[in-house]
């Protein structure tokens, strides 16, 4: 069994300026003392940080690619996907890196952040993208 | 490798979304709200193994929230709008204006408020788990709430300290039930466990973080 931590910066709201910005910076030190296998983290936006602060310090664990944006209507482009799983690629091997979403598409029951047929949607780009990275790299 | 998987909740329908509105009503049983979930977890697995995901998750659908759901499971808990919180609010008018300004509708997010004692009536999420089990044989992964998120939010010092001295020997305590829970789910069968712990980057990235916040 794989045990994980998630975090972001809030997925309650599409107004995306109120949802907190800022890397991962300084829960390093927090995420270094957590004795679990996988850090699934948000980077599907840039408030999120670049990859490179993560994965320098971490690159021993695996990471949980946050590479669709759960609270917009448009299906994620496999190809943005690729590239960024390829970046993640600078710091982590293939078989350390998950694909999943940012966050949950309903955290909040009577506050969804979005609906099921665009939900639908983003995990087949998540799929047709690991199955393009799977054949450049499996 | 490149394993397609979710972080945990998936949208409700509206189906979904009236039967949890009568069960906190009182109005439908614990009973008919399962088998309506069942439904909905049903479909919700069906849509992930159509399309290719390779580790599902049940889509949270017995759960108000991601956190909130342990209210269901535990005594010594009392799930709570914000709105009823809001009385125990030292700074009413700040609250309100925190909750305005991050788009935060007070009436949809409901706290599990920590009112006694803790102690685990059933497992969090076993039940979840053993029921995605039984549609798919792919592996499974299961949500819960970290212990600092859950901590953190279950503390309201009026109503908790009936239980506990501070929110440390509440951590305590939080801590002991997730572990029990981490031990069963292994058990089970389960793929992956994901603690989530949203509320790690309120502290490193907001002005302030001791501030009450909804969660």
């Amino acid at each position: 069994m794989r045990t994980g931590v998630h975090v972001c910066r809030g997925n309650w709201s599409r107004q995306e300026e109120v949802l907190l910005s800022g890397d991962y910076h300084a829960l390093l030190p927090a995420f270094a003392a957590m004795q679990v296998d996988q850090f699934v983290l948000e980077y599907a936006t840039p408030r999120a940080g670049e990859l490179r602060i993560v994965g320098e310090a971490l690159g021993d664990r695996e990471l949980g690619l946050g590479c669709v944006n759960p609270r917009t209507d448009a299906a994620d482009d496999p190809a943005v996907i690729i590239a960024r799983a390829e970046e993640a690629l600078q710091y982590w091997r293939p078989e350390q890196i998950f694909l999943n979403p940012d966050c949950g598409f309903g955290c909040f029951a009577s506050r969804c952040v979005n609906e099921e047929e665009h939900a639908v949607d983003k995990l087949r780009s998540m799929v047709t993208a690991a199955r393009e990275l799977r054949w450049r790299y499996g | 490798m490149f394993t397609v998987t979710q972080v945990g909740s998936w949208p409700r329908s509206r189906d979904l979304l009236r039967a949890l509105r009568d069960k906190q009503q009182g109005r439908l049983g614990r009973a008919e709200f399962e088998a309506v979930a069942d439904q909905e977890v049903r479909r919700c697995v069906q849509l992930q193994v159509e399309a290719g995901v390779d580790l599902v998750v049940d889509g949270e659908h017995r759960r108000d929230n991601f956190y909130s759901f342990v209210t269901d499971k535990l005594d010594g808990t009392r799930l709570m709008s914000l709105a009823e919180m809001l009385d125990t609010v030292e700074d009413k008018a700040a609250f309100e204006e925190m909750l305005a300004t991050l788009d935060v509708p007070a009436s949809a997010i409901r706290n599990p408020t920590c009112t006694g004692k803790l102690a685990r009536r059933e497992p969090l999420a076993v039940g979840e788990l053993r029921f995605v089990q039984q549609l798919t044989d792919k592996p499974v992964k299961v949500t819960l709430p970290g212990p600092y998120l859950l901590t953190r939010s279950m503390w309201v010092s009026a109503y908790s300290q009936v239980g506990y001295r501070d929110k440390t020997e509440l951590g305590d305590d939080v801590v002991r039930i997730l572990r029990e829970e981490l031990t069963e789910l292994r058990d089970q069968g389960a793929a992956f466990v994901q603690f989530d712990e949203p509320v790690l980057t309120e502290i490193v990235m907001s002005e302030d973080c001791d501030r009450r916040t909804f969660m």
